[in-house]
């Protein structure tokens, strides 16, 4: 029986976050089903759900990253929304 | 100047007359001393410590409890079954009528509610309450010898109010038990603050023992310094490629009175050949806190309200004219276009922020609030502090920028301008905090409870004394920084000092520690740093893995306690500095940027003026004496420090080329009759000297030693210097403690290569070093209260000698007072051989008369315990007929009471206490009982202390050393007969061998010896202080004038042969230590003795009766003898052989019953195909422990032949 290691070592230091790249489908709420694919060349992001196939496009500029499309379609959902319910 | 006036008025004048024309003189070197015992007699050798914890008494303490915001509770409606919903509606009718006639519960119409905030608090003397209820004044002796706390209860204002139906209800103030304190001793709460030698020696105390310590539980605790980077800082650093990014500029941002971790923020510029696509610019980003990637710069300016190019670039490069500037700005311009407004810009950071999926008006406040409050937070977290955010964000990337650009080098880590000292007071102080905030937290919900039960608040109940009491109580005695088992906590800040010698319990009180990993590889933090000069000791530090990393306080550093930037603020204001909202970028590059800790306040356009008239203000006591005022003129910046933390020392201030001090003030200082008057603060107040820290050292011109400075006047053209701004005090105050008892230490050999030090390579080495860690181990008189002390162990010399050969800071160090040493007759010399590999040859007959003999203390404690209400354990008498588990041995020393009485010898197992189980003498030792000391403890349980004494005399193997790191064992004891002689009939008391000098190159040692020499002819003390103009001919001249040889040599004779030694021998009084290392506490061997229960393996070490191990290269040199049997004897027969019985089938132990001789397997249901087996007892523990993790060690006694053909048979 040999000495145990005197102490742990101490944890890892927590890197940053990275930023997410797939979300969570607004229409079926799945997850991670939500995949961001942006055309550079075209300056086009689009938002696909694997699931349920919903989708959303948008013109996008050099910035622009999976989470700006996906928080443009939330805000759009909550656009139409707010116009049904006036609506209703 | 009125002051001057003033002082030569006074009466020591007349005296002084004769000396007129020499009075507007300059001062020499030696006048310097006369300033350094002042600076002594002021401030002792621990007053960091002491001013820290004055600090934190006296402000930090009241500025924690008033910060705190009022306790504020109301009543919050209790979860009651069936009545959230109006699913049972009569239920819910008449369960409210219930709760309304219920007065003062919960009910939705009308609100109490209750405020509690704490307000003044007060601070008594040291007290104790014993357990029958009487309370007095504690005294630290007291609290030393009967492992008491030596605290201070605190109290405090606590104001209840009641508010009801909205209108003011009654207030009440109480004076609340709050908690107690530990007190630092000698500071100005201590009960031995400014008392006279008389009444310290009258109350038990050592009159030489500076305080600076804490006693936790009778143990005494000395908070240990902690190094850290300073706050609110810009440190540049150039990244080595490859790598993502080329530059980063980092600022670790704390707010004042900011209890939670620094944020930082770090500026980063990418290379140019890593970034995306590959080809595009150098773009700049920022990290925010909170937000998980780089931000582009100019987005956060956008963020901020800065939205056009203009103005952004206004805030970061001022100068328009600047191109290059410009041109490395243009990438992230050109990134950021896309973002052209304040809140597309907030958008594109708060998507980025913790939460994914909100809407855009709750990413935008999420931007905003983290810009608020989170990202530089040192500038402010209030609202509208966006254009100064934005001018201290521009400011970070104009430093990035001029890194970028070669203008100016990156910043140093390792300069200790960028360090600050966590002392006792800060250390306490944040912890203090802490459990603060945890006990107005207990107070909440306590009082929440209360009001939603409907019960009176009683403050009494509400307030848990303890939680801080025994808060503070824990961090101290275990050195656990921080909450008992929360993450984040610190170990080792509080250690039990050091009481082995005066000196490292001094050496002791002035230690730090930077918390850097003890593994890092990386060298640059443990080097010696040049802005460590005069600030920390350059050869006190220990060897081996805390190398540098562990370092000692230079003898006259004074460590800011930190005060207020508000007075500088109003100066600043005063004398024109202009702030943001006045000025308008352009103008910067024209004037001086001012920052007063850090944070940037205005600008200024005379920083010349300004400086000066700060500096002047400061030498005569207008601003604070420790503020730091640096002009940086390259950068166009006055960078103006206050905070806590930083190191200085004293100088004296030169101008002309003149020290304003003159002779006369030395006079004045040398000739006035109390200690009180015109001490050291009257110099500084004079504006003779001021405190200049590490960072304003960098600003200054300062002459080594006056005689620099006067030469310099005189020869202008070969001075080093015109432009003299200060002069040193005298550059032997570079060194520490433990270096400053070393006679010529400028003579040794100081190699601080940190490689050298951690691991020898090529042979160096540095000696200073090395005494300065066995200076610690020497014996000398550690206090002059020994005998009134209980410490667990201690040494004492028998007949301390003050050194021949001093120092001028070991005056003021009391090593003439309390030494460690004594001057031995040492001669270098073969003689015979027994000193070979650094052993020495001593004289026996000295050591018949007395020499190096010490005492050695150990004590004992115990103390009577109460298990439950009716067990309880008591001191007595064990007799055989009625005590059990009393163990072999003699009772007879013990006194009807259970304790050995003093002046009763002890020898090996006597026991002196009684309990169920006595605590016996260690064995291997022996002594006198010296002292024994009953009394009561914290709870008014009897409590002893037991204090054995031995007297040690030396022998072959005992550990003595010079002052130059030459230690060495005793090889062989000679009668005087047998020792060499002079002519004049000396004999040595040492013999060193002379292998020991060349290769280590001591040469302080042998000039010591012959000064020693010289000393001891002329009967005076020979002045051995580094840095002074003293030199080997001047000491051989004097040598040669008392009748001897020039260089210490001498014609010595043969003791055994009586016949002429051939080579003239180097002879002389040399200084020599005691180390606490002796044969008697380390000779150990055992033949049979106690094993461990589980392994049956022999006990590990000494004090165990342990076994020495015989290890597996021991077995293979018996092996690689052709000796197995004998190995198996040894280690198997002879030691750990055990039987046990194996079933044939399954190859498993066996259940064996020998008494009734049955043996089964039950799992082959075998009672006969079992065989006994010879296995060491630690094979057979394996095995066992195998089967416990489900491995089956079959043990197959047939020959596999068999085997073989058992599984044919089976197939």
């Amino acid at each position: 029986m040999g000495k145990r290691k005197s102490r742990a070592k101490p944890p890892p230091k927590k890197r940053m976050d990275k930023l997410d790249t797939v979300f969570s489908c607004p229409f079926c709420n799945h997850g991670t089903s939500v995949e961001c694919r942006v055309d550079m060349k075209n300056l086009i992001g689009e938002a696909v759900c694997g699931i349920c196939q919903e989708s959303f496009s948008m013109t996008i500029t050099a910035l622009t990253e999976p989470i700006d499309i996906y928080s443009e379609w939330i805000d759009e959902c909550e656009r139409v929304n707010s116009l049904e319910d006036d609506g209703a | 100047m009125e002051d001057l006036d003033e002082y030569d008025h006074q009466p020591m004048n007349e005296d002084m007359e004769p000396e007129e024309e020499d009075a507007d003189e300059e001062i020499t070197q030696e006048d310097a001393w006369a300033v350094i015992s002042a600076y002594f007699e002021d401030k002792g050798l621990v007053r960091q410590q002491l001013d820290s914890f004055d600090e934190f008494i006296q402000n930090t303490m009241q500025e924690i409890v008033d910060e705190s915001a009022d306790i504020e509770i109301r009543p919050e409606s209790q979860h009651n079954p069936g009545h959230q919903s109006g699913i049972v509606g009569c239920v819910v009718l008449r369960l409210s009528t219930f709760w309304r006639k219920n007065d003062g519960c919960p009910g939705r119409n009308f609100q109490t509610i209750y405020k509690i905030s704490f307000g003044q608090i007060y601070l008594s003397k040291p007290m104790m309450t014993e357990s029958d209820g009487e309370t007095a004044t504690l005294f630290p002796k007291a609290a030393r010898l009967r492992n008491l706390t030596y605290s201070a209860p605190l109290y405090v204002d606590v104001t209840k109010r009641v508010i009801k139906k909205g209108h003011d209800g009654e207030e009440v103030t109480e004076t609340q038990d709050f908690t107690k304190v530990p007190i630092m001793l000698r500071s100005s709460y201590c009960t031995l603050y400014q008392n006279s030698e008389k009444d310290l020696t009258e109350l038990g105390e050592c009159p030489y023992d500076q305080g600076g310590y804490f006693i936790i539980n009778g143990s005494e605790k000395v908070l240990i310094a902690q190094e850290k980077m300073s706050t609110n800082h810009v440190y540049v650093f150039k990244k080595r490629q490859p790598n993502k990014y080329a530059y980063v500029g980092e600022v670790r941002s704390m707010a004042e009175s900011q209890n939670r971790p620094p944020s930082t923020m770090f500026v980063r510029m990418l290379s140019r050949t890593s970034a995306k696509g590959g080809s595009s610019g150098q773009y700049i980003r920022a990290t925010l806190p909170y937000i998980r990637t780089e931000i582009p710069i100019i987005i956060v300016f956008r963020a901020l309200g800065f939205v056009a190019d203009k103005d952004i670039l206004e805030h970061i490069c001022y100068d328009f004219a600047d191109t290059q500037m410009m041109e490395l700005l243009r990438p992230s311009l050109e990134e950021a276009f896309v973002i052209q407004n304040q809140q597309v810009a907030l958008d594109y950071i708060g998507k980025r922020g913790a939460t994914v999926g909100v809407t855009r008006e709750k990413r935008i406040k999420y931007a905003k609030e983290i810009l608020q409050k989170e990202m530089l937070p040192h500038v402010g977290v209030g609202e509208y502090c966006e254009t100064k955010k934005a001018y201290y964000f521009g400011y970070i990337i104009h430093r990035l920028l001029l890194c970028a650009l070669g203008r100016r080098a990156e910043d140093d880590r390792d300069h200790y301008g960028n360090k600050r000292l966590d002392l006792a007071g800060p250390l306490l102080g944040g912890l203090f905090r802490m459990l603060f905030r945890k006990l107005t937290r207990d107070v909440r919900s306590y009082v929440q409870k209360c009001v939603d039960n409907g019960k009176d608040v009683n403050l009494q109940f509400a307030i848990k004394a303890k939680t801080i009491t025994s808060g503070l109580k824990y961090s101290l005695a275990t050195g656990n920084w921080g909450q008992a088992n929360a993450a984040g906590t610190r170990a080792g800040v509080s250690q039990v000092l050091n009481r082995l010698t005066y000196a490292s319990t001094l050496s002791h009180l002035r230690r730090l520690n930077s918390p850097i990993g003890r593994e890092g590889k990386l060298a640059k933090p443990r080097q010696l740093h040049n802005s460590q000069w005069g600030m920390m000791c350059p050869a006190e530090t220990p060897e081996g893995q805390a190398c540098g990393l562990v370092k000692n306080l230079a003898l006259m550093v004074y460590i800011t306690v930190g005060s207020a930037a508000y007075p500088i603020l109003e100066f600043l204001e005063e004398w024109g500095t202009e702030n943001f909202e006045e000025i308008s970028p352009a103008v910067i590059p024209q004037a001086t940027k001012i920052f007063v800790n850090g944070g940037w306040v205005g600008i200024h356009r005379d920083p010349d003026m300004l400086v000066k008239t700060l500096r002047r203000l400061r030498r005569r006591v207008d601003v604070n004496t420790e503020v730091g005022v640096v002009r940086d003129i390259r950068l166009k910046e006055l960078r103006i420090y206050t905070d806590y933390g930083r190191c200085s020392r004293p100088l004296f201030i030169v101008e002309k080329q003149k020290l304003l001090i003159r002779k006369k003030d030395i006079h004045a200082l040398q000739q006035r009759e109390t200690p009180d008057e015109g001490g050291w603060n009257d110099l500084v107040s004079k504006g003779f000297i001021e405190y200049i820290d590490t960072e304003e050292e960098e600003t200054t011109m300062i002459s080594m030693t006056i005689h620099d400075l006067v030469q310099a006047r005189l020869n202008p053209e070969e001075a080093y210097s015109d432009t003299y701004t200060h002069c040193e005090i005298h550059p032997s105050l570079i060194l520490g403690v433990c270096a400053s008892i070393i006679p010529f230490p400028d003579h040794n050999q100081a190699s601080q290569s940190i490689s050298c030090l951690r691991k020898f390579v090529g042979g160096m080495s540095p000696r200073n070093t090395y005494q300065s860690a066995m200076g610690k181990q020497a014996m000398g008189i550690y206090v002059t209260n020994y005998q009134f002390r209980m410490d667990t162990l201690a040494y004492v010399l028998y007949y301390p000698q003050k050194p021949l050969v001093t120092t001028r800071a070991m005056e003021h160090l009391h090593f003439r007072q309390l030494p460690a040493g004594i001057n031995a007759i040492v001669a270098i010399a073969c003689y015979s051989g027994y000193n070979q590999e650094d052993s020495v040859i001593m004289n026996q007959s000295s050591i018949d008369r007395g020499f190096f003999r010490s005492l050695f203390f150990r004590s004992y404690r115990d103390e009577e315990k109460k298990m439950g209400t009716l067990v309880k354990e008591d001191f007595g008498r064990p007799d055989r007929s009625n005590t059990m588990g009393m163990r072999h041995g003699s009772y007879d020393k013990l006194d009807d009471d259970g304790l050995a009485p003093p002046e009763d010898a002890q020898g090996q197992s006597a026991r002196y206490t009684r309990r169920d189980h006595s605590i016996s003498l260690r064995h291997s030792e022996t002594g006198m009982v010296d002292q024994v000391l009953l009394t009561t403890n914290a709870d008014g349980l009897r409590f002893v202390k037991v204090r054995v004494r031995s007297v040690r005399i030396p022998q072959i193997g005992d550990k003595f050393s010079s002052r130059h790191g030459q230690k060495g064992t005793v090889g062989m004891t000679y009668t005087q007969e047998d020792m060499p002689w002079t002519v004049e009939g000396i004999t040595p008391d040492i013999i060193v061998n002379p292998h020991a000098i060349p290769s280590r190159m001591t040469i302080g040692q042998l000039i010591e010896c012959i000064m020693g020499k010289v000393a001891a002819h002329m009967g005076k003390e020979g002045d051995a202080t580094p840095f002074t103009d003293v030199t080997v001919d001047n000491i051989s001249k004097a040598l040669h004038k008392c009748g001897y040889q020039m260089r210490g040599f001498e014609t010595m004779y043969n003791g055994h042969t009586g016949r002429r030694l051939s080579a003239m021998i180097f002879l002389g009084p040399t200084y020599y230590q005691r180390l606490k290392h002796m044969v008697d506490d380390k000779i150990h061997s055992r033949g049979r003795g106690p094993v461990q229960i589980l392994t049956r393996q022999p006990a590990e070490g000494r004090s165990r009766d342990g076994g020495l191990r015989f290890g597996e290269m021991e077995r293979d040199c018996m092996i690689a003898h052709g000796a197995a049997h004998f190995l198996k004897e040894r280690l198997f027969d002879q030691s750990d052989a055990y039987r046990v019985h194996v079933c044939e089938r399954c190859g498993l132990i066996a259940i064996a019953n020998l008494k009734k001789n049955s043996f089964e397997c039950r799992g082959c249901k075998n009672k006969t195909d079992i065989v006994q087996v010879h296995i060491p007892y630690a094979c057979k523990l394996l095995f066992q422990e195998l089967m416990a993790m489900a491995i089956a060690p079959r043990m197959l006694t047939k020959d596999i032949k068999q085997a073989k053909s058992q599984k044919k048979k089976g197939a």
